[in-house]
């Protein structure tokens, strides 16, 4: 291996770091959206702040994809992962005990519930980040642009995720119009 | 009491909203302007969650977890004279 291969294979193997997990975001943001729109789970306040740090997550990948890798994009996806592992603990607890008007909302997956998944997603997406630091490092992935097959696979799955943002901010406004959000139905299409 | 019932959060759809213009400036627009949106989304998103789970009975506290046992159990170690 040349010295020149040699430094270009982490910064190809970070772009593919990338790409997959926004493409695992994208997925479960779609599956989210299936449940909702075909299943009839519509979300909860929490549940919709969760699907923000999923967001949140793909947003330092859109801004690698773009300007080229930072730190910074890195650490704002930690960031949001972090935020994802607040909300669905503290979502996870609320629902925990079964008392009136407390218990978990949706259909279970593989036996574990919304929240519950949200939890092991950001366990997963802060253990991705950590082993990808561990083996990569940082020293070789600065001031390279993004493989050009992969950047423009990249863009395409970006363009995915902003319209799916965009129907989420649809649904958020058919369901709490501009008031607190309810999971008893749509606001502006007559539910309460 | 319900969350409508404590003065409503609107901030739901002014946090899709930042959100949406975040990712929309970091795929096509400014960087500031992606880097700012997306601090006021992460903000507000905390600001959020904190109303959230705040409840004017229990605070942020959550009772209906009780990790103290009910009575104490009898159990002596060995060698105990009682």
């Amino acid at each position: 291996m040349n010295k020149r291969t040699g430094a270009r294979l982490p910064a190809t193997l970070n772009d593919l770091f990338q790409l997959a997990m926004m493409l695992t975001m994208a997925a479960i943001l779609t599956a989210a959206m299936v449940l909702q729109y075909d299943g009839g789970e519509i979300p909860c306040p929490l549940c919709l702040l969760q699907r923000v740090a999923m967001f949140g997550v793909c947003f330092g990948i859109i801004m690698h994809f773009r300007h080229g890798y930072s730190a910074r994009n890195d650490g704002t996806g930690m960031l949001f992962a972090l935020l994802l592992m607040m909300v669905s603990v503290r979502q996870s607890l609320l629902d925990i005990y079964p008392r009136p008007g407390h218990s978990y909302i949706g259909s279970a997956v593989l036996g574990l519930h919304m929240p519950v998944w949200s939890v092991v997603i950001a366990m997963a997406i802060l253990a991705a980040f950590a082993i990808k630091f561990a083996i990569l490092g940082d020293e070789h992935l600065r001031d390279r642009p993004p493989s050009p097959a992969l950047g423009r696979l990249a863009k395409l799955v970006s363009l995915y995720v902003i319209v799916v943002c965009l129907i989420n901010l649809g649904s958020v406004i058919l369901q709490c119009g501009v008031d607190a959000c309810h999971t008893s139905g749509y606001r502006l299409l007559g539910g309460s | 009491m319900t969350i409508a019932g404590r003065g409503a959060p609107k901030m739901m759809l002014v946090v899709f909203a930042t959100l949406s213009l975040a990712l929309l400036a970091a795929y096509c627009g400014p960087r500031w302007l992606a880097i700012v949106a997306m601090l006021a989304c992460l903000a507000l998103s905390t600001g959020l969650f904190l109303f959230e789970i705040y409840s004017p009975e229990y605070g942020f506290r959550m009772p209906w977890l009780q990790v103290e046992l009910d009575a104490v159990p009898q159990v002596w170690s060995r060698g105990d004279p009682a």
